[in-house]
């Protein structure tokens, strides 16, 4: 008895060193983990996903939330983006904040480090923060360049190559909005029944039940609720959009793709003996660079690109690496921060209930006893 | 050591501030949050005069000569009069300006909250789950109709949408705790991956 | 004058409101909206920022020439407000410059952080506060661990229906409790918007006369 007794009484600094220890350890002991996909998250990327190389088509994305809830929604916005990036979808970017300017940038840069093909004006653009929020929501239904007039480098929206086929929302025809608090509100009151303009959120998981009488009533087309739609979007682009597929729900129960999703470090390109070379006819100058380092195991050659020396990589040049990262299914850490958290986040999960269960045990036995 | 060392280190530094409340109240935990909020309203000055006075205020009046745009420039500068004791009636003016866009709101959160959530809740019972959310719906909304005494056979009814509330608190807690683990998480993927480089 | 015409503009202006919700009248559209009311509110914004702003230094001026409790740590408020506001006036807010720099390094990290501070609370309030004192508290904590679980990895490896289970608890108890509650706020929300439009209600101009 005096075990659980002296149980109810533990410091509250012990129970923050366990957290703690619960979410650092995970975190730099990587493992390999599934995060099960849910219908709001797949509804939203295939809706996405059907604007790919369209030009008549674009997506908005608007950054209504501070640095302080970025750990569940930076993930998302860079996953998107990347989605978009991957599969030549048009996407702009703005915040109706302050202090959400700067992550849009960030977000951003995250991205384009991996994309240095993509262009600010021709495949992105950036509004940056406007003030007005409903104006703005308004505005656009109306004609998005004159409601934005410049963009967040100083440049006039309507001359940026971006905005061809691009007027209001019949074709800037979704809008992604992260937040915090508000999730999509101004848009799903005023932009939906006046214009018809498709609402998707990104919140955090605080927020994420209270959402569903919308998402049942289709005044919202997705949802990404906290890291867990961030990891599960992250899984949704390695499995298609880096793979140039459109999303299957078969493809999705295939076993096979844990391949594609494997989080831990990916450091062999398998290649068969005609992707060999069509991969080698593609950069004729680093040939013979690669043939160093290729190995042969079954008829299938292998390069393992973490085995190749700093200035070997920087002769190979960023194609070369990226082309065989992506052979080797290896994922970078800005591309699976939400799944590694998750690894975290099941460990604190099992920790949190160990602690209710704990915590309640100790106090019935303490009631019987002191009943008796 | 390289910039962006010194830009994480000086982060993580602000970080563990923070995170010093954990073991009691210290004096780098109130200079960190007095700094915060001293450093987001310089922030948010800062920026509002570049991207909201300049092209909204000053460009349209001084450039363009919309000399129309003074007067709301000052009912806004009616709000100051907050300040003083005998004046701040005036900054009425300027809240009255903003409080009359409820007219719309009036209508079209009609539309969104009320009207469409109302639509949905009365499809056609085709499966037992929408007879749940049917039934969870209507006594959810009679357990806060206090006009009649929730006793006899209506009051155990209306009691089943204490069960269903008691379930939808459940799973709001349990993605609360989620939430806060994230966030949690957010910040020491940055102290152990980005400042001190444990893994990559 | 005092109360009566801003409570006649926000009367007015209401009405106004309502009329453009419906009609897509180009004098409502055009006229009402583009021309006048947005320019409007964004010309009332600045004075709006400067009025927190005064109000806030002059909060922590009194709270050091009275020596109040911490009067100490004011000084770091005006530090941090001082030193980003002359680094952005004085060196632009583009990145690489002091501006973005402070904001960065020091302010995203601190309000990051604030909230984190909450998951320790939480294990602590798991552990000493979550208790299943009656059978409402049970079902609560039940469902809170289903989706707890079902939320993380680890929880399809304990049972492959728990990911169906906790879909369904939010997809049907729990989209009819909100449900319901958000009608209910709804209607309440949409009531106190009619009595501010009618005159009825006040409170938002304020005390005094």
């Amino acid at each position: 008895m005096k075990f659980f007794k002296r149980m109810q009484e533990l410091d509250r600094r012990w129970i923050y060193i366990i957290i703690a220890l619960a979410i650092v350890v995970p975190l730099m002991i990587p493992f390999d983990s599934d995060n099960l996909t849910t219908p709001s998250t797949e509804n939203l990327y295939q809706m996405i996903d059907s604007f790919s190389g369209r030009e008549d088509r674009a997506i908005l994305m608007s950054f209504a939330h501070d640095a302080s809830t970025m750990p569940e929604l930076f993930p998302m916005e860079v996953a998107i983006l990347r989605h978009c990036f991957e599969r030549n979808i048009k996407v702009f970017t703005f915040s109706n904040s302050p202090l959400g300017a700067p992550i849009i940038d960030y977000a951003i840069n995250t991205v384009k480090d991996e994309y240095p093909q993509i262009e600010s004006g021709v495949h992105y653009c950036n509004f940056g923060y406007k003030p007005n929020m409903f104006a703005i929501v308004i505005g656009m239904g109306d004609n998005i360049a004159t409601t934005m007039n410049v963009d967040a480098e100083g440049r006039k929206v309507e001359t940026l190559p971006i905005m061809r086929g691009i007027t209001n929302y019949t074709e800037m025809n979704l809008v992604v909005e992260f937040s915090g608090s508000v999730a999509g509100g101004t848009w799903i009151v005023y932009a939906r029944p006046k214009f018809g303009l498709n609402v998707a959120v990104g919140v955090t998981a605080v927020m994420a039940a209270d959402q569903y009488p919308y998402l049942q009533s289709g005044q919202l087309i997705g949802m990404l609720s906290g890291l867990k739609g961030a990891a599960e979007y992250e899984k949704l682009v390695d499995v298609f959009a880096t793979n140039e597929q459109s999303f299957s729900s078969e493809k999705l129960s295939d076993p096979r793709i844990r391949d594609l999703i494997k989080i831990t470090t990916q450091s062999v390109a398998s290649f068969t003996q005609t992707e060999f070379t069509a991969f080698l006819n593609r950069y004729p100058q680093q040939k013979d660079l690669i043939e160093k380092y290729r190995e042969e195991k079954d008829g299938i050659i292998q390069i393992n690109w973490s085995q190749i020396p700093p200035q070997h990589t920087e002769q190979l040049g960023f194609f070369v690496m990226d082309e065989l990262q992506r052979k080797a299914n290896h994922i970078k850490y800005s591309f699976k921060t939400a799944r590694v958290g998750m690894n975290a986040q099941s460990v604190a999960h099992i920790v949190m209930i160990v602690f209710i269960i704990l915590g309640n045990l100790g106090y019935f036995v303490q009631k019987l006893s002191d009943k008796k | 050591m390289s910039f962006e060392l010194f830009s994480n280190l000086i982060g993580a530094f602000f970080t563990l501030c923070i995170f010093s409340f954990l073991y009691k109240d210290n004096p780098l935990y109130q200079m960190a949050e007095q700094l915060l909020v001293g450093l987001s309203v310089g922030y948010s000055l800062v920026l509002t005069y570049h991207r909201v006075f300049i092209p909204y205020v000053y460009q349209p009046i001084v450039i363009r000569h919309q000399f129309m745009l003074i007067i709301p420039f000052l009912i806004g500068v009616l709000y100051l009069t907050r300040l003083t004791r005998k004046l701040s009636w005036l900054s009425r003016y300027p809240i009255a300006f903003s409080v009359m866009g409820v007219g719309s709101s009036f209508a079209l959160s009609l539309h969104t909250a009320i009207l469409v959530q109302m639509r949905q809740a009365m499809v056609p019972l085709e499966s037992i789950n929408l007879t749940l959310i049917f039934i969870g719906t209507i006594t959810v909304l009679l357990y806060f109709f206090f006009s009649k005494a929730h006793s006899g056979t209506y009051g155990k009814f209306v009691n089943v949408g204490k069960w269903y509330m008691m379930i939808g608190f459940g799973a709001s807690f349990g993605l609360t705790v989620m939430a806060r683990v994230s966030l949690l998480i957010g910040r020491i993927q940055f102290l152990v991956l980005d400042v001190l480089g444990l893994m990559k | 004058m005092k109360k009566t015409i801003p409570m006649m503009i926000v009367m007015i202006g209401g009405l106004i409101w309502l009329f453009w919700a419906f009609s897509p009248h180009y004098i409502m559209q055009e006229d009402f909206l583009y021309k006048f009311y947005i320019p409007w509110s964004w010309a009332m914004i600045p004075p709006a920022t400067i009025l927190g702003i005064i109000s806030l230094s002059m909060m922590h001026k009194a709270k050091i020439q009275r020596r109040a409790h911490k009067w100490q740590y004011s000084f770091f408020f005006f530090a941090g407000f001082i030193t980003i506001t002359l680094a952005g006036f004085l060196g632009g807010t583009q990145k690489g410059g002091l501006y973005m720099w402070m904001f960065e390094n020091m302010q995203m990290p601190m309000s990051a952080t604030m909230f984190a501070l909450l998951a320790f609370y939480m294990a602590s309030a798991a552990y000493k506060a979550f208790r299943a004192r009656s059978p409402e508290a049970t079902v609560l904590l039940l469902a809170a661990i289903i989706v707890m679980l079902a939320q993380v990895p680890i929880g399809t490896r304990i049972s492959k229906y728990l990911p169906d289970i906790s879909q369904w608890i939010l997809d049907v108890p729990n989209l009819a409790s909100k449900r319901g509650i958000m009608l209910g706020v709804g209607l309440g929300s949409i009531a106190t918007s009619l009595k501010i439009l009618l005159g009825i209600e006040r409170s938002y101009l304020g005390g005094g006369d």
